[in-house]
């Protein structure tokens, strides 16, 4: 087998001017070089302690009366456990649209050239951004103290508790979406607004058909963990009746009072949501990454590959050039 | 064709055009040279109103950009009429500005079809025309980010006259790229230049411009110091700083 010796090179040991001619190959590599790894001590016991550990800890609550497992599997698919995890779903995706609804206005507003219009989205951003979720959604909620009718009805049940809940998490959540949304269109270079511009369009055209597509690629990662933060904040609803599924499980466990067994419910919902949501956000980022560069999977090169220039010489002797 | 007369302009307190008088007559190509700074970039971007002016005027085939005049009065146009006045001027950028989330065929179009509203097969058509003429039959379906920098402006280059504009505008059309892509960009500038377009070109490239130009304004500090033939210009200039100029940049 033949071995790279660097030290016969003729760039390296030859004269002060090199030049290559064309049939002056240096000897191809024709397999990896093959050297032995050094065993990773550190994460070899690193590794073991970390199982170790995993493992008492799954064992010691495993076998722990305390915890009840059986309840756990008993109500995970429960019908009122299941009904809040849609409640959760359709709160957490209803909010996110309307706030994304309301935050392209809002940061379409603070973008303007029209000062009034930037003014008010600011001031929007900060009330909504500043005032706690939990708060807002208790205000909602009590807005009923406020205007005890609205529109003729009773606002007690005009409002319940899913939509004072709903009302709360699309206006606080479009504060944050909205500098997202903002951040993403001055993320798109000017350039892309002349160049929208000497063609004809207006600025606004520019904007709304130039820039604002190619800012969609950098509000996806920020929206799809705003999304992950929603399905969270959900919860919250459970303060005030929103049949969520923590106010259904909380439900439950007041009546059967097995707290934690179904609070490890809950807990391992909220787990597989915000765990498939991850996922989509992974697919809705490579579709919009297509038009970049290198995001399309380069093929791997092989030593046999007729598209590397590097080609085979054999000398008779077997040895380098 | 073109008539700037007087034009003013501050950026914060920097006074970056004192007073730029320039004629360019339909079929003609001017090269205007200078230092950074000189407000060559600045006086492209003020004749199709990318930026407003201060003072002075700028006339395309006797119309301003930008203004109208009512009973003597000036008054600044909305920007429906100023897009649509920007149709008839092409415009390429030193650093190419393609849409980078559509095709280079697509950019091609884009002008014809959403701003003009040709119909689609009409467009696609003369965009491949355009494109097999800058030399890019082939790259139609290529994004931007697939493109080399020589070829992306090219692609610009095919997209600025999809809109059959009367007057084209290069600012600095080679300086963002390699020596090597330099001249596939200035041949396809000069075919443009052989077809009969009226030019203006801010450029560092001194033999296209002697080689393609038929006057040479150089600028320095915002005003114009020499403007004349090309050759004359470039091979006798007659102001001081012109010379200086070119013999450090030739």
């Amino acid at each position: 087998m033949s071995e790279l010796n660097p030290s016969s090179s003729p760039a390296l040991t030859g004269p002060a001017h090199y030049v290559r001619l064309p049939g002056d190959e240096p000897p191809v590599q024709e397999a990896p070089v093959r050297a032995k790894r050094r065993p990773k001590y550190g994460q070899i016991v690193t590794g073991f302690v970390a199982i170790a550990l995993l493992a008492l800890a799954i064992q010691s609550q495993a076998q722990n009366p305390n915890m009840e497992w059986g309840v756990t599997w008993e109500y995970m698919f429960n019908q009122v456990v299941l009904q809040g995890v849609g409640v959760t779903i359709q709160l957490a995706i209803f909010a996110m649209l309307i706030s994304i609804v309301l935050a392209f206005v809002i940061a379409l507003m603070i973008q303007s050239n029209n000062k009034v219009a930037s003014v008010i989205g600011r001031a929007y951003v900060w009330f909504f951004r500043g005032v706690p979720m939990l708060v807002q959604v208790l205000l909602w909620f009590n807005l009923a103290v406020l205007f005890p009718r609205i529109l003729g009805q009773d606002t007690n049940t005009l409002i319940s508790g899913f939509t004072a809940g709903l009302i709360a998490l699309s206006l606080a959540e479009s504060g944050y979406m909205a500098e997202i949304i903002r951040g993403g269109i001055i993320s798109v270079p000017a350039g892309q607004t002349d160049a929208g511009v000497s063609i004809g369009l207006t600025r606004n055209q520019a904007l709304a058909r130039i820039v604002l597509p190619q800012s969609i690629r950098v509000i996806i990662p920020p929206t799809g963990n705003q999304f992950i933060g929603m399905l969270k904040a959900t919860s919250l609803v459970s303060v005030i009746g929103g049949s969520d599924l923590l106010t259904r499980v909380q439900l439950i466990y007041g009546q059967n009072f097995k707290i934690l067994p179904l609070l490890i419910v809950a807990v391992l919902w909220y787990l597989i949501l915000v765990t498939i949501a991850g996922i989509g956000q992974h697919f809705l980022e490579r579709r919009f990454n297509a038009s970049q560069p290198g995001s399309r999977k380069p093929r791997r090169r092989t030593p046999g590959d007729p598209a590397t220039k590097t080609t085979t010489i054999r000398t008779t002797t077997g040895g380098a050039l | 064709m073109l008539r700037i007369d007087g034009v003013h302009k501050w950026l914060g307190n920097n006074h970056v055009l004192r007073g730029v008088d320039i004629e360019v007559r339909t079929g003609e190509i001017v090269c205007i040279l200078g230092p950074s700074g000189s407000g060559k970039s600045t006086l492209l971007r003020c004749i199709n109103h990318l930026d407003p002016v201060d003072g002075g005027i700028i006339e395309v085939n006797g119309e301003r950009v930008g203004y109208e005049l009512h009973d003597g009065q000036l008054f600044e146009q909305s920007e429906r009429r100023v897009a649509k006045a920007r149709q008839h001027i092409g415009m390429v950028f030193q650093h190419f500005n393609l849409f980078g989330h559509i095709t280079a065929l697509d950019n091609v179009t884009y002008g014809p079809t959403r701003v003009l509203g040709r119909p689609r097969k009409e467009a696609v058509a003369h965009a491949r025309q355009l494109l097999a003429k800058v030399g890019l039959a082939d790259k139609d379906a290529s994004y931007p980010s697939q493109l080399s920098g020589g070829q992306q402006q090219r692609v610009a280059i095919a997209r600025a006259l999809a809109m059959e504009p009367r007057l084209m505008m290069f600012d600095e059309p080679t300086s963002a790229l390699d020596p090597e892509l330099v001249g596939e960009v200035l041949q396809t500038m000069r075919q443009v230049a052989e077809e009969g377009m009226t030019m203006i070109v801010v450029t560092h490239e001194i033999g296209f411009a002697r080689e393609v130009a038929d006057r040479v304004v150089f600028m320095d500090q915002g005003r114009v110091l020499e403007d004349g033939p090309a050759r004359e210009v470039l091979d006798n200039p007659r102001h001081e700083r012109t010379a200086s100029f070119l013999r450090r940049v030739h």
